[in-house]
């Protein structure tokens, strides 16, 4: 089935950053339209919803640009006013929404980060991860000041995609999708675990972890090549979804932060977006020649209709999207 | 006769008797080690002429215990010792269970065979009786996971609480199959480490290849590696790969050889130049070539490549740059290597780790069991060192031992899961024992079943006597309370076992089920002791022998 179910807006936002490998909103974005971009010419940000961007890493007054992979803000952004961002080789971390930053180095030789992940619950813990391309798993235990490889038993140091348990003060377990599949950690990121996840089926390049998962135990993963899978036991066994028919690796997936209440998936590959609104079983797909070349997305509210979707393409631009 | 068997042999009726003396007398100085309120035992240490050994470890008294002046009775006492020391190396925990349920067992199993019953029937009963334990015992046993747990199941071995914590924080880390090095510490509490990536107990060839003395190691950022087993005595045996690796664009180079000779050396030392190549030599970690084939095979899969083997007659001279190895970060020492993040495909490290487990979880050799434990712990890249530290070398010896002993309880409960403690697991077996006595027919059959549900109620009432608890009064109690109940003898009061609190290793629970009763059962059906003089065999552990599958 191919019905259009997304449309795009007149807005597609040109930025100078080449190619964006990440986009991150504010928790606030319905109040203060912050969101960034991190691409190979460094970090933007934006202040009106991704209307308008500016150099995030002006105040560095870097000589060259300073290739960025990935970002995240902090849950409690409006007080802390702190976001993350990945670099060749550490994780940058600023206090002040982006006026200034700290350096934190990874370990020698330098990890790419594709992924920054913090903890539901960082104000009280602290916690966060950065998934690397050869590396594995980083942590750090004190804000961003420190990090550690924590690989015990992640037999594949590819890591793609991360995703936190929304429930990870009580149940400490995340996922990584990596390229042979996903691995589980029950403990915090401290030890790895092989899921069932069928090996030949890998990368996985996304990863999405249900708002109820304490409850529902439903995780989605998105490959490469071969589709669309879920687990609803907490990452014990793994089913393909079926009503999965898009072909092209699935680069990003979000669920409906009142999943499965609201049982909406956005999943977008490399060419079409695609939105179901029944947990999986039919999906409404849009391609266009805009929707070439996606890489990233980010829904900062819900996926209702009329919510506001930006995405972000290899050769540098932001759509900005409505349901 | 032979001329080893100078005294005469023994026959019944005195078989038993003797037997079961010199047993008796084995377990009766385990008997109050049992329990979280155990006894000490104090052995005398009558060669270094210092004060008594104290001990509450049920596997070490065994193993203190040479010989009985008896020689009847010193069959009856080294054939439990022997079972106990397997126990002992097999689980590390467990042997005072096992002491006392062999007691009851082969103690009422006189009786009954004394009384008229055949002793091969009842054996074969017995066994039978058992499996039903076995089986029952596993339909009790469930996972267990995170420190606080871990920790608890540690203490219920070692009752060391700082040890236990950090056990427990240990295992947590490195999960089931993890490596963990348990070392003398310098100072005198415990300190824990944690290393990332694969290292091997193999050093560089020359410390000349230090690049870094003040931690006295050399590290490659993005090294070829070469693997091989090879004997490499003339210096042109190594110029392709030299010239592979620098036709390849390979700047950093770890070579693994088993042996390289000094002029084969000098080359590599002559070409070690960081601005052009660095390269660092160490020899194939692992004795003899069935060890050195196993790292080869790991190593391969771990980092990519193809090892070279002597065996197979292989040569640098068809080396091509395929055949290297390639990692993040390899690092070496005068003592070590190591390697973080190798670059093979992890599907193919996945599937190589996968049937490993396989095999450790079927094999039944202890040798080969531990050989595949330390060969998948490497590859699940990461180790952790406890370093055991005390205020003497005696001290800091026990500790280690006891942590040793601790971990491999711990690591069995992660591999097996967790079952009710403090004999309560044994105790819920007997329903279903019941059911089988109140089928059986045979004499034999249901004498062995009265024997087994007798015998498993002798963990409670040991641990209950020893904590200074009247025991009928405590099984009574749990009579009536139901089987998802245990007795806390530390607390003096009952607790549902669902809440965790008493658990002990499953396989710990099982292995001592298993050698207590089966042995009480084979021992029933000796009939005649014959002793030999060449006595000093009982001073030597027992060979390594086979792992029942429980």
């Amino acid at each position: 089935m191919s019905l259009t179910a997304v449309t795009i807006a007149t807005h597609l936002i040109l930025t100078d950053l080449q190619s964006i490998h990440a986009l991150a909103a504010s928790p606030t974005f319905a109040q203060d339209g912050l969101c960034c971009a991190a691409g190979a010419a460094g970090l933007r940000l934006s202040c009106d919803g991704g209307r308008s961007w500016r150099d995030a890493y002006a105040s560095l007054a870097l000589t060259s640009p300073l290739t960025t992979t990935a970002v995240a803000f902090s849950p409690d952004f409006v007080h802390d006013r702190t976001l993350f961002a990945g670099v060749p080789g550490g994780v940058l971390r600023s206090h002040d929404a982006g006026a200034t930053w700290h350096v934190a180095a990874l370990s020698s030789p330098p990890p790419f980060v594709t992924t920054l992940a913090l903890s539901p619950h960082y104000v009280e813990d602290g916690l966060l991860f950065a998934g690397a391309m050869e590396d594995g798993v980083f942590r750090s235990w004190d804000r961003g000041a420190s990090w550690a490889a924590w690989n015990f038993g992640l037999l594949d140091l590819a890591v793609y995609a991360l995703v936190i348990s929304p429930d990870f003060a009580h149940d400490e377990t995340l996922y990584v999708g990596v390229e042979s599949g996903v691995f589980r950690s029950s403990n915090g990121g401290r030890t790895w675990r092989e899921t069932a996840f069928p090996m030949e089926c890998g990368p996985v390049l996304s990863l999405a972890i249900s708002p109820n998962f304490a409850a529902d135990g439903t995780i989605f993963a998105g490959t490469e090549a071969h589709g669309l899978w879920m687990s609803t036991d907490r990452g014990v066994t793994w089913r393909a979804v079926t009503g999965w028919e898009t072909p092209g690796p699935i680069n990003v997936l979000i669920l409906a932060p009142t999943y499965p209440r609201q049982p909406s998936i956005l999943a977008v590959t490399d060419a079409a977006l695609c939105l179901s609104h029944d947990g999986g079983a039919s999906w409404q797909v849009q391609r266009s020649a805009e929707l070439t070349g996606v890489t990233c997305a980010v829904a900062p509210s819900d996926l209702q209709p009329g919510a506001q979707i930006l995405l972000g393409t290899n050769d540098g631009c932001v759509l900005l999207c409505m349901v | 006769m032979t001329k080893s068997l100078r005294l005469p042999p023994v026959f019944q009726p005195i078989t038993y008797r003797a037997f079961q003396a010199g047993a008796d007398r084995v377990v009766n100085a385990i008997r109050p080690t049992l329990g979280p309120l155990p006894r000490i035992v104090a052995l005398q240490r009558p060669l270094d002429g210092r004060g008594p050994e104290l001990l509450d470890s049920g596997g070490v008294i065994a193993k203190r215990i040479i010989q009985l002046p008896d020689y009847r009775a010193d069959v009856g006492a080294m054939f439990v010792r022997d079972m106990l020391w397997r126990l002992q190396e097999q689980e590390g925990d467990g042997t005072a269970t096992a002491a006392v349920l062999f007691q009851a067992t082969f103690n009422e199993g006189v009786r009954m065979v004394s009384a008229g019953l055949n002793a091969r029937l009842l054996q074969g009963y017995l066994e039978e009786g058992i499996q039903v334990i076995i089986g029952e015992l596993r339909r009790q046993t469930r996972p267990v996971a995170g420190p606080a747990a871990l920790t608890q199941v540690a203490y219920t071995v070692c009752r060391d609480s700082e040890l236990s914590e950090l056990l427990g924080e240990i295992f947590d880390i490195i999960g089931d199959y993890g490596r963990l090095e348990i070392r003398e510490g310098a100072g005198r509490t415990l300190q824990r480490e944690y290393v990332e990536g694969i290292y091997w107990e193999r050093g560089l060839f020359s410390q000349q290849m230090i690049a870094d003395w003040t931690r006295v190691r050399s590290e490659l950022e993005e090294a070829a590696i070469v693997f091989s087993d090879l004997r490499v005595h003339q210096p042109q045996e190594l110029l392709p790969v030299l010239i592979t690796a620098v036709q390849a664009g390979y700047r950093r180079l770890l070579l693994i050889a088993d042996e390289l000779s000094d002029s084969a050396l000098s080359l590599l030392l002559a070409n070690n130049k960081p601005e052009h190549m660095q390269i660092l030599a160490v020899k194939t970690p692992g004795y003899g070539q069935e060890q050195q084939a196993d790292f080869l095979k790991d190593a391969a899969v771990l980092c990519g490549g193809r090892p070279f083997l002597r065996s197979a007659g292989d040569r640098f001279t068809s080396i091509r740059p395929e055949d290297f190895g390639h990692a993040r970060r390899v690092w070496a020492d005068l003592r070590n290597f190591g390697v973080v993040g190798g670059r093979g495909d992890p599907r193919a490290l996945r599937s190589h780790v996968a049937s490993l487990r396989k095999l450790h979880a079927e094999t039944t050799d202890l040798v080969l069991r531990g050989k595949l434990q330390e060969r998948i712990s490497r590859l699940l890249g990461g180790s952790a060192t406890l370093r055991v530290g005390g205020v003497n070398v005696r001290e800091i010896e026990e500790r280690k031992a006891l942590a040793e002993r601790t971990a491999a309880a711990v690591r069995g409960a992660l591999q097996e899961g967790v079952a009710p403690g403090g004999g309560a697991a044994l105790l819920a077996c007997r329903p279903a024992l019941q059911r089988c006595l109140d089928a059986a027919g045979e004499p034999e059959q249901r004498a062995a079943y009265r024997i087994l549900c007798h015998a498993l109620s002798a963990p409670l009432r040991t641990i209950a006597a020893n904590a200074g608890r009247e025991p009928a009064g405590i099984l009574a109690e749990l009579q009536k309370a139901g089987p998802q109940h245990a007795f806390d003898v530390l607390e003096g009061c009952l607790v549902a076992t669902s809440t965790g609190a008493l658990n002990d290793p499953a396989n710990v629970i099982k292995a001592a089920a298993y050698a207590g009763l089966s042995s009480a059962a084979l021992a029933l059906t000796i009939d005649v002791l014959v002793h030999r003089t060449e006595q000093p065999s009982h001073a030597l552990p027992p060979a390594p022998g086979k792992r029942k599958q429980l």
